[in-house]
This record gives C-alpha cells, structure tokens and sequence, in this order.
C-alpha cells in the first residue's frame, strides 16, 4: 500500500471492479461461466466422439461410470458428450440473442427517450404489446410458422428480449437528454443521430451491458423450454431442453438421462443470472437493491 | 380516474384488436391445415370439401370478420380436435384443473414467499438472507419442469412417497401445486424483500425509532403496510399467468388441464381454439394490468391520474 501514490486517478472501471470482486457469488458464478465457455469452445477436444455419434449402441443406457462420466444415453451416444455439446447450443443461442436483443433494444430506446413525444408513445405502445402477449404462446405459434430450428429460437428469443434493454436505455437517455453537456452540443448544431451516438448511448454503456447479460439466461430458459415442448432446436442438434424431454420416459430407472441435463441447464442459467446481478450492482450502484 | 381508466379501455381495445389480427395472420401463415396430418388421411376432395364446411376456403379477412364477429358475441367457434362441443365448453372442461394448479401455487407459493422475504429483509446479511435470497434466485432460474423433475425424482420415484402423476385424487395434487408455488414464492420473496428494504431506509422509519416505538409495531403497522403496495400490484398479472405458466407443471405431471390444448392448438392447426386462447389470455392480461394499476393508486394516495403520463 506504501506505493499507492495517487489513489484518485482510479477510473470508474476501477471501483466496479472491486464492487464485482466484493460480490463472492457473482465471482464464484463468473468462474462458473468461464468453465462452461470453455468447455463449450472447446468440447471437440475434450470428448472421445461427435454429439451424433452412435458410437456405443452395445452399452446403450450405460450407467454413469469411469468410462461413460454420464452414461450413454437410448441412442447409444456418450452422454458427457452430449451434454458437452449441449452447452454449445444453449450458450450460443443465449449470446446471440442477448446480442440481437441489444441491436433491437438500443436504437428504439434512444429514440423513445430522446425524442419523447409520439415517437416515445408509439414505442411504448410496441413494448405493451409485447407485455400483454404471454411470450410462450407467441414464441409457440412463431415456432410452429417456421419450423423451428437454430436460428429461428435466436429470433424469436430476441423478439421478446429487447423490451427490457429497450426500457432500460430509454431511462437512461430521458435522464441524460436534459444534462448541460447535450444542452451543449444541441446549441453547436449536432445532429440528433450524432447526440445519440456520441454522448447518449455511451452513457448508457452500463444499463446496456447489464441488459445483455441478463437476457442470455432468459434466451437459454426459453429454448431449453420450446426444446422440451418439442418445438424448439430439431433432435440431431444436442439440446438440454430436449434431452429432458427423453430422460423423462426413461427417468423411472436410467435416472441419468434427466438428471444431467437438467442440472446442466439449472447451472448455466443460475450462474448467468447471478453473474448478471453482480454486474448490475458493480456498475450502477443505485439500481442496488440492498 | 374516470378519464383515466376511459383512456387505458380504449387502449386495451386497440391491443386486443392489434393482437388478434397479428396473431389470426400468423396462424393461418402457418403451413398446412387442420385436415393435414398423418393419423387420418383425407382425399383432396373430402379435405376441399371440409375446408368448405368451415368456412376456410373463402378470403382471410372475411375468415377474421366471421370469427370476430362471433367472438363479440362470446361465441369462440368449435374446436376441430374435437368437435363435439364449442371452444368455451372445452375450457370450461379443461381450465378447473389448471386453476386449481395455478390459484393453489399462488395461494400457497405468496404468502410463504412474503415470509420469506421478510426474514431476509429483517436480518440484512445474515445466514438467513443469503438462503432466502439464494432460494427466490434458484426458484426464479431454474425453468419449472427442473423443479418439477426434481421433486418426481425425489418424491415420486426414490421416495416412492406420493404418485409422479395423474390428477384423479387429492394425494396426486401434491407435487404439480409445490412445483408451481415455487415461482409465486421466489416472486414474492424478491420483491418482498426489496420494497420492505426500500421502506426500512426511509427517514420516516427513523423518525418511529427515535420516538421510541416498538421495533415490532414499527415493522407490522408501518413498514410492512408501505411494503405492501408493490406486493398488491403484482398479484393479479401473477394469477393470470398461472393460465400459461402451468403448461410444464402439467405436461411433467400429465394434468388433463389447459396447458396441453395450447400446444395442441397450435400442432393441429385448430384454428379456433389457438385464437380464443390466445386472445383470452391477452385479455386477462390486460384486465389484470388495468386493475393492479387501478388498485395501487386507490391504496396510494400520492399518486393521482391525469398529469400525461402514468
């Protein structure tokens, strides 16, 4: 501590670090994620056989063992690995979507807040639209137009995703609209675009980062959910929701097939939830709810 | 008041109309009909000649007028999976179960959930808040079919205590209710905490302390009657959520409830059916926003309608 000559030229960075450091189940659920991320990036390295591969239709419904950590499941597929590959599935569409969720949420958001007014009625008009529809019943008839399928269940996750940056960013711009500094660049002739781009958004930088991540774990929920109702990710492709579906016939007396992949996805979701608390109190410390 | 609750009606007609349109549109954008599937195949000529008796050959917007002009009428069609009765008998059939699953979930699921938010706002930081907040966050991630999973698995098929499905007698309710009134209970027992939190830190609190008033009668008479306003507003929409949230709990425990007919419907291209369930659900929703809101500014008296926004 001796060396700690100008402790004030720590950025805001700095202390939401130490904010997030504070914060044990956040850290703990965050080297959570790292594990599965990794696990996820790369599972070819780390299993014996492709998710698909029928590899041991001898041993199918092997008990979890030294060789098979899982079992294998009615297919004849290593169940590690399935799961391993499961996580692949879930994590992408859970980022992707976030991801669109944000591309959707930001420019509605800033338009509602920055200009009010109409613009601000209409977009709230959109966002109870989408309150009112339950979102399982819309994301099953979409499901069921498409056909389902990987990138669809992004869409669709996306689609019901963006209220909440959307609502989040437009709080942030409103409060920020008034503040001398866009009074400033109003009066120097900036375009509203260029206000919105340059000074508003970034400004909003931490409600839109909380609002990514907590959308992954809510796009996870909803297609394990739409995977279990059979609608969702098509069988070949490994999914935690699906393999739920199928461990369900068997959970009488190969309990193994329900129960990792259900703890699988109740980990995931958990420490992505956790995870996005923790990041919502280290950068915005008034949103705080203790 | 007046004008206000004018306003939200006449927006409320406006959703409903938006939805039903959108969601009548995507139905029929669907591929395939109803007399499409596999299990009964039709010849072209019995299946244009169907499609007649229903009216499904003519234009969809006249298609949407008739239907809509029924539904004015509370007439909701009949459903095709099953002819022999009309979409509101079928709900009639079908919706007991799941209220019961659902209402019984709330009724059991709020108030422990307030107990327990209680327990963890009262003693800040201590072991007791962190299982209470570490159970309303697991009750609030973890999808309901893992709950209800894990319950069978324990309860049903290690346990061999109660039954992992069915719903003929009371013993079999067990589980699906406790699998649901987890949701209303992590619900309850987040906001619980939070508002009873956001009141506790209120000068006015420190002012009842100062005087010199009992801890307990400052919490039960003062904070917890605060408390209690963002407690009411989330009841009603939670309630109505119960219609679809049920869907898992009673696939995973095979209830012969409501929540089968909205997969159903929309697999079978039931038309009529998969929009009245739809629009009724959009409009409980509705309903139940418009009167949370009303509720909570006859029980708050510092906020009053009419100043533009809400």
């Amino acid at each position: 501590m001796t060396t700690e000559v100008l402790p004030l030229q720590r950025g805001p960075l700095y202390y939401a670090w130490r904010r997030f450091a504070a914060n044990r189940a956040a850290m703990l659920s965050g080297v959570v994620l790292l594990v599965l991320v990794t696990m996820a990036v790369f599972a070819p390295l780390i299993t014996r056989t492709g998710p698909t591969d029928q590899a041991f239709l001898t041993q199918a419904l092997a008990f979890p063992s030294g060789e098979f950590w899982f079992g294998v499941d009615d297919l004849g597929r290593d169940f590690f690995t399935r799961i391993v590959y499961g996580a692949r599935v879930s994590l992408t569409i859970g980022f992707a979507a976030a991801a669109c969720s944000v591309i959707i949420g930001i420019p509605l958001g800033a338009v509602a807040g920055y200009y009010g007014g109409r613009a601000d009625w209409a977009v709230m008009r959109l966002i109870e639209l989408f309150s009112v529809v339950p979102p399982l019943l819309a994301a099953m008839l979409l499901g069921a137009l498409t056909g389902g399928g990987f990138f669809t269940i992004i869409l669709i996750a996306a689609l019901f995703g963006w209220v909440q940056v959307c609502l989040l960013v437009r709080a942030q711009v409103k409060a920020f609209r008034e503040k001398e500094f866009v009074r400033a660049a109003q009066a120097m002739g900036a375009s509203p675009g260029y206000i919105i781009r340059r000074h508003l958004v970034p400004n909003a930088i931490s409600p839109i980062i909380v609002g990514f991540v907590l959308a992954i774990p809510l796009a996870m929920m909803l297609e394990a959910s739409l995977s279990f109702l059979g609608i969702g990710v098509p069988p070949p492709t490994p999914s935690w929701g699906q393999m739920i579906n199928t461990g369900m016939n068997f959970m009488y007396f190969y309990w193994f097939l329900a129960v990792f992949p259900t703890g699988a996805l109740a980990l995931t979701v958990l420490a992505t939830t956790l995870f996005g608390d923790g990041l919502r109190d280290a950068l915005d410390p008034t949103l705080k709810g203790r | 008041m007046i004008r206000y609750i004018l306003g939200r009606l006449a927006s409320i007609a406006l959703t409903f109309f938006v939805v039903s349109v959108i969601v009548f549109l995507m139905m029929h954008a669907v591929p395939g009909g109803p007399f499409d599937g596999n299990d009964m195949p039709v010849s072209a000529e019995v299946k244009a000649k169907l499609n007649a008796n229903l009216g499904l050959d003519k234009p969809l917007y006249v298609q949407y007028l008739n239907y809509m002009g029924g539904v004015l009428r509370l007439d909701f069609g009949v459903p095709f999976q099953s002819p022999g009765e009309t979409v509101l008998q079928l709900l009639g059939r079908a919706w007991p179960p799941s209220l019961i699953l659902g209402g019984a979930g709330v009724l059991i699921g709020a108030p422990l959930g307030i107990l327990l938010g209680m327990a963890a706002a009262l003693n800040r930081n201590s072991w007791i808040d962190y299982l209470a907040s570490a159970f309303a966050t697991l009750g609030l991630t973890i999808p309901v079919f893992v709950t209800s999973m894990m319950l069978i698995l324990v309860f049903a098929v290690w346990l061999n205590w109660l039954p992992a499905s069915g719903w003929g007698k009371p013993h079999s309710w067990v589980l699906p209710i406790l699998a649901y009134a987890t949701i209303p209970m992590a619900t309850y027992a987040r906001y619980t905490r939070s508002a009873m939190l956001d009141v506790l830190n209120k000068p006015f609190v420190t002012v009842l302390r100062a005087k010199g008033l009992p801890e307990r009668r400052i919490i039960f008479q003062h904070v917890l009657r605060n408390a209690s306003l963002a407690m009411v507003t989330v009841f009603l929409p939670m309630f109505i959520g119960t219609a679809t949230g049920s869907i898992f709990v009673e696939a995973m425990f095979r209830v012969p409830g409501l929540g089968a007919y909205f997969v159903s419907s929309i697999e079978q291209r039931d038309y009529p059916l998969e929009m009245a369930l739809i629009l009724i659900v959009t409009l409980m929703f509705c309903f139940a926003y418009l009167i949370s809101d009303i509720a909570y500014a006859l029980l708050n008296p510092r906020i009053r309608f009419g100043g533009g926004e809400k």
